[in-house]
């Protein structure tokens, strides 16, 4: 791992990965077994503490005093690496000791005693002491973890103003994979002791990267703001399967909530026909179902008609979703008045007024009054759903017996 | 800042002139009674009377002997706190205390009661058991090089217990010698001669101002020892002076007065109380109030039943018992609260 000079490290990783160990390594609080850590081209082990402390800084996850310290006594003591012990602090360093109150907007906490602030006043205080140190490097071991979404921004706001601003280099442990996206110029994966990847957060904070370090299922996406890798943890509890199999009808996402709705519940789900891309197609993926797709815009083919066809046969109830339909895709509902489907039971989700959905100049509105009048549908919303399909599929099962 | 700092020097003024009116309340103070006015006569002239010898004698090297070891304990104290970042720390409470008194007991019974350059071995005997128990004490608290406060208090506690049983079963076994072992276990300065003032100062003075020395490194260490690496103190080294030295100066105050409790935990605390937590003042005003402290609870004991005395142990136990019951309780309600 080689470290250069102004940028934001994030080391992330498991419990126990080794990353605070890492991290005291790196600080000469440990010794390695093997290996060696280099500063300016020196091995650390060979350097006196007082140079070393001169160079790099260090911010634990809190820090509790069993005494009582006033703040400003706690920044001066960021200047010990400077100090003659005989002589004292001198001017200069009440100075610095000011000057990083005021840069970490600690100035007015100055009287207070350490031990009555509050979690995210005491961090900003001791990131006025590592400012006094006056070091090139500052090391944090998860800055930010006990501290709310308030103070966990403030910091670390404050960490990459330092950053950039005296082309410090930090290195820090962070807990969340989207703050170490959001923060991290590099990204330093850990697991089992050993790096596994390393790189920017576009080549780190993979699906796959972060599947081998964390083995949990993730969405990665990018953040709309800032343009960095944004995680989403999936959260897909071990529900028992209900032996169901739903087919929907939907497109441009007004299935995405009844898929993941119904998803939760245990239903075997499949969905058509969605544009490759499109919301609804990319919830259905992530979920592993089984999809009739086609490429965009170019409306639905033969080939994805009779797939469509396929799955909903296949199913024992099949959702048709407030979708808009245009002429690309009413073939999705020409399907529903074929008669090899005539007994599937159809429900029908009228959240929304159809009318106001159709964009094929009323083609669509006959179409869906035809729909409705056939056999087996249903008239329902979202809310019910779920229920009315187990009734339709236990009396459906009964009434072919 | 101003203003505080004039505080710390009012107290600071307001110690030293405690200090010399006690020195000069407990020097007239006794069975016989002598004036200020003759103390400073006598003290003045080389006069040939019976105060003058009390006092030169007999009650002069006593106090004195008081004030010195009243300073070492109640620095050390201090210091052992901020080592360990946990107020109910101090010699007795991890056992160094009663290691000393053992060290001592041990050297009495076996008869290696011998004078090597004016030093009786029992200081010696004093000063190993109290460094042998603190390393004990602490290898014991220290697992997974990880050390729990908790752990060691009760380390120190149960180690305490043990060696004050096994001092007991020493009494036992060798009755002829019980008077000269109880002075050890309960702590009385009966036996203070110029001599032995001499030595203790000799040893405790310098001691003190090792520590003195490194009352800002102190300040650093109570946020951590992480935090004290990281400002480049060599934290390992640092503690191993620290506690050496402490141990040096426990072990000659047991041997020269016995285990004296709860001093060196309830000096630093009146002092933090008043004027804060840094050590730069917080030791040497403990080693002050240490001083005022222990002559005045060896005084008390002097006078208060005559012609029996009461061991300078038992008059501060009296005393800091009840103080360290109200620390625990103070800090448990800071905890809930």
């Amino acid at each position: 791992m080689n470290i250069g000079k102004g940028s934001f490290f994030c080391i992330v990783g498991p419990n126990g990965s080794g990353k605070s160990t890492l991290l005291r390594v790196i600080s000469a609080a440990l010794k390695p077994q093997e290996g060696a850590v280099y500063l300016d081209g020196r091995s650390i082990n060979g350097i006196k503490h007082r140079s070393i402390a001169g160079m790099l800084s260090f911010v634990p996850q809190n820090t509790s005093l069993e005494f009582d310290f006033k703040v400003s006594d706690v920044v001066l003591m960021g200047r010990y690496p400077y100090i003659n012990k005989l002589r004292g602090e001198t001017g200069k360093d009440f100075e610095i000791a000011e000057k990083a109150m005021e840069y970490t907007n600690t100035t007015h906490l100055k009287d207070r005693s350490f031990m009555e602030l509050s979690g995210g006043e005491r961090q900003r205080v001791i990131l006025a002491q590592a400012f006094a140190q006056d070091t090139d490097i500052l090391i944090l071991d998860e800055p930010v973890s006990h501290l709310d979404l308030q103070h966990q921004v403030e910091i670390l706001n404050l960490i990459k103003k330092m950053c950039v601003d005296r082309k410090l280099t930090a290195i820090t442990v962070l807990h969340d994979l989207n703050l170490a996206s959001a923060y991290g110029d590099y990204i330093v994966m850990m697991k089992a002791g050993a790096i596994m990847r390393q790189g920017t957060p576009f080549e780190t904070l993979t699906a796959a990267g972060i599947k081998e370090i964390f083995d949990t299922d993730v969405y990665v996406s990018v953040s709309p703001v800032g343009n960095k890798p944004y995680i989403y943890a999936l959260t897909k509890p071990n529900i028992d399967k209900k032996g169901i199999r739903v087919h929907v009808i939907c497109g441009g996402g007004s299935g995405s909530d009844i898929i993941s709705r119904l998803c939760s519940e245990g239903f075997d789900l499949s969905s058509g026909v969605l544009a490759i891309g499109d919301l609804d197609w990319k919830i259905s993926k992530e979920n592993d179902m089984q999809i009739a797709e086609e490429v965009p815009f170019v409306g639905i083919s033969g080939e994805a008609y009779a797939k469509n066809k396929e799955l909903a046969m296949a199913a024992d109830a099949i959702v048709l979703t407030g979708l808009y339909l245009g002429k690309s895709n009413l073939k999705n509902l020409e399907l529903l008045l074929e008669k090899d489907l005539e007994n599937k039971p159809l429900f029908i989700l009228e959240d929304e007024s159809f009318a106001a959905r159709d964009y094929t100049g009323g083609d669509a509105c006959r179409m869906y009054e035809m729909i409705k009048f056939r056999n087996n549908s249903i008239l329902t919303d979202s809310k019910v759903l779920k229920e009315e399909i187990i009734k339709a599929v236990e009396t459906h099962g009964e009434s072919k017996e | 800042m101003g203003k505080v700092k004039n505080r710390n020097w009012l107290v600071f003024v307001f110690l030293i002139a405690s200090l010399i009116l006690t020195l000069i309340f407990a020097a007239s103070t006794g069975a016989v009674k002598i004036s200020t006015a003759e103390i400073i006569e006598i003290l003045a002239k080389d006069a040939d009377t019976v105060n003058a010898s009390i006092l030169m004698d007999i009650r002069l090297p006593r106090v004195l002997l008081a004030a010195v070891l009243g300073a070492g304990l109640a620095a050390v104290g201090g210091v052992m706190q901020a080592i360990f970042k946990n107020p109910l720390v101090d010699s007795y409470t991890l056992g160094m205390s009663s290691g000393a008194a053992l060290g001592a007991v041990i050297s009495i019974i076996t008869g290696l009661n011998a004078r090597i350059l004016g030093m009786e071995t029992t200081g010696v005997f004093a000063f190993i058991g109290a460094v042998l128990t603190l390393f004990f004490v602490y290898s014991l608290a220290y697992t997974r090089s990880r050390m729990s406060i908790n752990s060691l208090l009760l380390a120190g506690v149960a180690v305490s217990y043990f060696l004050a049983s096994v001092i007991s079963f020493l009494m036992m076994l060798n009755h002829d010698k019980i008077e000269h072992i109880v002075f050890w276990t309960m702590g009385s300065l009966s036996m203070a001669t110029w001599n032995e003032f001499f030595i203790s100062a000799a040893l405790i003075i310098p001691s003190l101002a090792v520590l003195m020395y490194y009352t800002r490194e102190l300040n650093i260490l109570t946020m951590g020892e992480d935090a004290a690496h990281h400002l480049g103190i060599n934290t390992f080294a640092l503690k191993n002076v620290l506690l050496i030295t402490c141990a040096l100066v426990v072990g000659s105050v047991v041997s020269t007065g016995g285990t004296i409790a709860f001093l060196g935990l309830v000096a630093p605390h009146i002092i933090r109380l008043i004027i804060g937590s840094d050590n730069k003042r917080v030791i040497p005003y403990s080693a002050l109030l240490g001083s005022i402290l222990l002559v005045l609870a060896d005084t008390v004991g002097r006078v208060l039943i005559q012609p029996a005395e009461i061991p300078v142990g038992v008059m501060t136990s009296i005393m800091g018992g009840p103080f360290f019951i109200f620390l625990l309780r103070s800090q448990k309600a800071g905890r809930q609260g």
